[in-house]
């Protein structure tokens, strides 16, 4: 497939080395997105749970501690930080290193409330993005076995064997088990307000890496 | 060579497969964290298959992601089993306590030091977790710190003579050598100290 039909034409590719970085319409929106979430993560207060007093009209606001805040709140822009570099790197090896990170932030920002569920789920998770780096890994490796390059740039035109449906299907698993975290956040009924607002860091960055894995997928 | 190649690949690929089998058996957090590590190393296997220097520059990032991953999983373990305030003092065994890991980690650096570069920081910085491990610790992390900065940015210096001056690439390699050594060797040696003394 076309890349000029897809992701739009890119404005810009820089490369510089191995590292190969491209602006097309689509990386630049989905930028722009990571970066406006994690402004807010910036900016954004963390949520006090109210607990009602069964029986009478008495309720009380969990307080969450200052250092709490700062562990949360720091894993939420790494968080950011990586799901930007997802959003507009050109080479397959440093999208799959982008998106384990945003899944160790996942594993941060699920695991920084200290709740014993919430740490279960946090640890369920941790499993299964571990795990997800075979595939995610597996995939690169294969696409730099079969191909013999990385550059999404080479990959693209026609003059490269195409990639196997296989390693392409394997790089679509581990990506879905990076971006696992909203579902066991949910599980962990962790939106109402333990880890609200930055546990929805976790929901955006799954849902820009899945975004992007599609268009990385259909060009290569 | 892709015969044998593919015929790797389907080792590996066997591997995971029994590793993932014994993941989704065991019930014990413990021992599924331990059997993450058997499901890590076929990961870096698959990228070990390709054989060339890409593999050798693919190998270390996606090493120090599992690293990372496993030690964040540790630490959630010893938080959710309540861990936390049972403080490690040292191993209280007979041969640890007597002068066996002060020799082992001098052979372990010198060794280190011998090979240099990614692989001599990793063995090097084996030896010196292998000493606070045994020893416990009463070290100055900003010392520590500084090491590591300081190492780090002569690697850097390294890289940018390397660029600018290409003449003198011989010195830039054991500039960038000595850098990476020490930086590895200091960012383990910090690894071997996560549980802390209690105080955090």
């Amino acid at each position: 497939m076309e890349m000029s039909s897809l992701g739009g034409i890119p404005y810009y590719i820089l490369e510089f080395g191995d590292e190969l970085v491209y602006f097309s319409p689509y990386t630049v929106s989905l930028f722009l997105l990571a970066l406006v979430f994690t402004m807010f993560a910036v900016m954004a207060k963390p949520e006090r749970q109210v607990d009602i007093a069964f029986g009478g009209d008495a309720y009380y606001a969990k307080e969450t501690s200052l250092q709490e805040l700062r562990f949360r709140r720091f894993m939420a822009i790494a968080c950011g930080f990586a799901s930007m570099g997802a959003m507009l790197t050109g080479d397959i090896f440093n999208f799959t290193l982008f998106i384990s990170l945003v899944g160790i932030c996942n594993v941060g920002i699920v695991a920084a409330v200290k709740n014993r569920h919430v740490q279960n789920a946090a640890y369920q998770y941790g499993i299964v993005a571990l795990s997800a780096t075979v595939p995610l890994f597996g995939a690169a490796a294969l696409i730099a076995a079969t191909t013999g390059t990385l550059s999404m740039v080479e990959l693209w035109s026609s003059a490269t064997p195409a990639v196997p449906l296989v390693v392409k299907a394997l790089l679509v698993l581990g990506v879905m088990g990076e971006g696992m975290a909203p579902f066991y956040a949910a599980k962990a009924e962790m939106f109402r307000a333990p880890g609200a607002p930055y546990v929805i860091m976790c929901s955006l960055s799954s849902l820009l890496i899945f975004l992007r894995v599609i268009e990385v997928v259909l060009v290569i | 060579m892709w015969q044998e190649f593919s015929i790797g690949v389907l080792l590996v690929f066997i591997a995971a497969v029994i590793a993932f089998f014994a993941l989704v058996v065991e019930k014990d957090d413990l021992h599924r964290l331990l059997l993450l590590d058997l499901v890590e190393v076929s990961s870096l296997g698959i990228i070990a298959l390709l054989g060339t220097d890409l593999a050798e520059a693919l190998i270390l990032p996606g090493l120090v992601v599992g690293i990372a991953e496993l030690l964040a999983l540790s630490q959630i373990y010893v938080i959710k089993e309540g861990f936390r305030d049972k403080v490690v003092q040292g191993l209280n065994i007979e041969v640890i306590q007597a002068d066996a890991p002060l020799i082992i980690s001098v052979l372990l650096i010198c060794y280190g030091v011998v090979l240099s570069g990614f692989t001599g920081g990793g063995v090097a910085g084996l030896g010196v977790v292998f000493y606070f491990m045994a020893r416990g610790h009463r070290e100055h992390f900003e010392l520590l710190e500084m090491a590591s900065g300081i190492s780090w940015a002569t690697w850097i210096f390294a890289f940018f003579v390397f660029m600018f001056i290409p003449e003198y690439w011989m010195f830039a390699l054991f500039l960038a050598a000595i850098g990476i050594l020490l930086k590895v060797m200091v960012k383990l040696s910090l690894s071997a100290t996560i549980w802390g003394d209690g105080n955090e």
